[in-house]
């Protein structure tokens, strides 16, 4: 009996001790360790997206919950920038679509009430854009934690940090910032949930990205999200609804919109013979669909119209801070005019 | 569900162990033992127990007919009804296949509808496995071997028991019965000796096996770029593999019905010792060679009806044992070329052709290896480059693997270093082995993440 005990006492220890090492360093940063966002809050720094990991989930959420959030953005990586002052939280993230939208509201409280500014993709209705995994179930988390593979990832990171093992996080000073970050800020997040890109803190240190120029290929272009898309997914436009039913139900006050393109996308999407098709059906079925809530519609497609140039989007793709915030004044703009109107029916 | 899967390892083995020695009553367990073995089952497809309990309905009724009418038209139906089973799940797609390929040729119709349906056949795990025992234990009643049995429960349990269920060793009822009669009580030395077994399997699997495989499959790829060393590693590799893999399930198998109180046969005992074809098929996965034997080949005729039938008989009886594994042409081939080699061994042994064991013993390490190239490559081009490769017609160039070497030496030194892990004896092993044991638990455990299917689950 002793000698089966040992075995089954000494197994336990192990992986135990392994499991506690791996949530420790997490070196995926598959583990949401809410701590990192409390030290952050307390110096007023940017978080790096190394120790937020794949858990845009939570981090969102706590990012809701901890500010005095009246107006709040949702939508893909493509609204990340937009930050509107201490009332204002970013909850988008990259892998959004409907049904986390959907999850997101239930997950919300219903009052105070709210301003939810809702960033909508047409290439989330294609079927064939799958979500990334951004809210790992216990027993994920726990084979991740008992992996080997992570054992030995956390074990080469502690190498190359001494202080790792003592301090899951050091406090770094890109330019003017401070950042909370482990070995290397390129992304880091501030406290609203918008995202930082590394070229914006040290140009120097962080070079700034380019390309995802249209080659005709859609397997390539903008991570393949467009291609093969030949109808405007059912499932997911119910998903859309029900989000806004429970908006409506709330009071809430919702406004839709897209997110900008630059001139040669929206050529492409407006032209390209696959995707015109689909790409119209969405930017005429939106405003119907919102209207039919009660929300409006603000179509802000073209950057150009919005005032951002070809420069504002380094990856022809994602809009960067300035365009972002002529985007954040187009849609207040809406909302004030919304406001005006039903207080004139009133 | 995988032994090598958290779910198993975390939650429902510790479970049933825990709930198998608590309950107090014979029956109680054995109930227990067959709803935890169908839902270990239904983990892989929520269908597949309804397939295993039609097999249970039928090798169990056909015993209890041919109990009281021993008649051979009783036994006929009853085989025919479990190898109807596995004949439509596992071989309908490829026979089918093939007809309706005949028939487009000679009608021109490709008839798409009826290759949609043959190609929606999904094979059930361990189907082969449980067919065999099936039918083992109904000849074994009709012989006058074995008292056909009268309690359900026990039937069911001796088919679905989850150690064996997947993957084997394929286990006659008569070794079974006599231990499902007997209570067993809690005995923390049986538990620990199995829990012991388990680990060296599992290691085997997780370390070994799936170490060797990841280098393996990455060289096979691309069986036409493979120099003369490379093309010879990654045969001898696959060796190692497919031999870690399943005497790693077998090891498992055995530990985890030891804990439960029940010994199961062994089905390895280091077949790359073996100095002749012949013996290495008494060496690997034996209760299959053993089946072959007594279910198959002796009833053919055996070796009591003169050289040639005896030939003929091996080539059949293997040919079937290769297409048992898989139905598909390279695994008739690869049974057809074991006959072949039994044959051969027959026929030299006859002319009094003796090699020097160590000489014996490496010419049937290569005939093997020769051989698992046909059971490796599943198409004719893949099987021809590999060949090509070790032949030397892809040149000598390209380097040593240098990882998958190091995995053949370590392989090698244990194949010959050390016995099977089932000889080992676990149960009298020190504190501080065990010790070791659970440091090696533990980091098989913490390999399970990324670890592979076992091979003879696709058998």
């Amino acid at each position: 009996m002793r000698r089966l005990v040992v075995f089954l006492a000494l197994t336990v220890a192990l992986l135990a001790a392994a499991a506690a090492f791996d949530w420790w360093v997490d070196p995926f940063g598959e583990v949401w360790k809410p701590d990192v966002l409390a030290a952050a809050r307390k110096q007023n720094c940017l978080v790096s997206e190394e120790l937020i990991g794949l858990r845009y989930w939570s981090f969102k959420r706590d990012v809701f919950f901890h500010r005095p959030t009246r107006e709040f953005v949702v939508g893909s990586s493509r609204v990340l920038k937009m930050s509107d002052g201490p009332h204002f939280s970013n909850l988008g993230y990259p892998g959004s679509a409907p049904e986390t939208i959907l999850r997101l509201f239930k997950s919300l409280p219903a009052s105070p009430t709210q301003t939810v500014l809702l960033g909508v993709e047409g290439f989330w209705f294609n079927s064939r854009y799958t979500l990334p995994t951004t809210d790992l179930s216990t027993y994920k988390e726990l084979e991740y934690l008992l992996a080997r593979s992570t054992f030995t990832h956390a074990v080469s990171l502690s190498r190359q940090s001494a202080q790792l093992p003592q301090h899951r996080w050091k406090l770094d000073r890109i330019g003017t910032q401070c950042v909370l970050d482990r070995f290397e800020p390129t992304i880091t997040w501030r406290l609203d949930g918008s995202r930082v890109w590394g070229w914006e803190l040290d140009p120097a240190r962080f070079p700034k990205f380019h390309g995802g120029a249209f080659t005709g290929n859609l397997e390539t272009w903008r991570n393949g999200y467009f291609a093969d898309w030949t109808v405007l997914d059912r499932s997911r436009l119910d998903a859309l609804e029900q989000a806004l039913a429970l908006a409506r139900a709330r009071h809430w006050t919702v406004v839709g919109f897209p997110p900008p393109e630059p001139p040669h996308a929206l050529q492409v999407l407006e032209s390209d013979p696959r995707l015109a098709p689909q790409w119209n059906a969405y930017l005429k079925l939106m405003p119907q669909l919102f209207h039919r809530y009660g929300f409006k519609w603000v179509n802000t497609v073209d950057g150009a119209k919005l005032g951002c140039a070809r420069s504002d989007f380094p990856d022809l793709f994602h809009s960067d801070a300035r365009c972002s915030r002529l985007l954040v004044h187009a849609l207040a703009a809406a909302i004030d005019n919304r406001r005006e109107s039903l207080r004139e029916i009133r | 569900m995988l032994f090598n899967s958290f779910p198993f390892l975390l939650a429902f083995l510790p479970l049933v162990v825990v709930a198998y020695f608590a309950l107090p009553h014979h029956r109680l367990r054995l109930l227990l033992v067959v709803g935890a073995s169908y839902y270990f089952y239904a983990y892989a497809d929520w269908w597949f127990p309804a397939l295993m309990a039609g097999s249970t309905a039928i090798g169990y009724t056909t015993g209890r007919l041919l109990e009281r009418n021993p008649r051979k038209a009783v036994l006929v139906a009853g085989v025919v009804g479990c190898l109807g089973l596995l004949a439509y799940f596992k071989y309908a797609q490829f026979a089918g296949g093939y007809a309706l390929d005949f028939v487009h040729v000679i009608t021109g119709r490709k008839l798409p509808h009826l290759r949609t349906v043959l190609n929606g056949i999904v094979l059930p795990i361990g189907i082969s496995f449980y067919t065999f025992e099936g039918i083992s234990y109904m000849v074994d009643v009709y012989r006058g071997t074995l008292r056909a049995e009268r309690d359900l429960l026990r039937y069911a349990f001796f088919i679905s028991f989850f150690p064996h269920l997947i993957a084997g060793p394929i286990v006659r009822y008569g070794i079974m019965q006599p231990q499902l009669t007997v209570k067993h009580r809690f005995d923390a030395d049986r538990v620990r000796s199995g829990l012991l077994l388990f680990t060296l399997g599992l290691a085997k699997k997780v370390l070994l096996a799936d170490g060797i495989a990841a280098y393996v499959d990455n060289y096979l790829s691309t069986p036409g770029q493979l120099g003369f060393f490379t093309a010879w590693s990654a045969a001898i590799g696959f060796g190692f593999q497919i031999y870690f893999d399943f005497s790693a399930y077998s090891d498992m198998a055995l530990g985890l019905a030891r804990i439960f109180g029940i010994d199961l046969p062994w089905n390895f005992d280091r077949p790359y010792r073996s100095a002749s074809p012949t013996e290495f098929w008494r060496r690997w996965h034996v209760t299959l060679s053993t089946w072959l034997r007594d279910y198959l080949y002796i009833p053919l005729g055996g070796n009591r009806k003169g050289e040639a039938r005896r030939n003929l008989n091996l080539f059949l009886t293997m040919a079937l044992g290769g297409l048992w594994h898989g139905a598909a042409l390279n695994f008739a081939a690869w049974g057809t070329y074991h006959g072949a080699l039994l044959a051969g061994t027959h026929e030299a042994r006859e002319r009094g052709l003796r090699l020097p064991r160590p000489l014996a013993v490496a010419v049937t390490f290569v005939l093997v290896v020769l051989g698992w190239v046909l059971f490796r490559m599943r198409t004719l081009g893949g099987i021809g480059s590999l060949y090509a490769g070790m032949f030397g017609l892809h040149g000598f160039g390209g380097g040593l693997p240098g990882h998958l070497l190091l995995y053949i030496v370590v392989s090698f030194a244990i194949v010959f270093g050390l016995p099977e892990e089932w000889r080992w004896p676990v149960e009298r092993w020190h504190v501080v082995w065990v010790a070791a044991a659970a440091v090696l638990f533990a980091v098989a455990v913490s390999s399970v993440y990324t670890a592979h299917p076992f091979i003879y689950f696709r058998f």
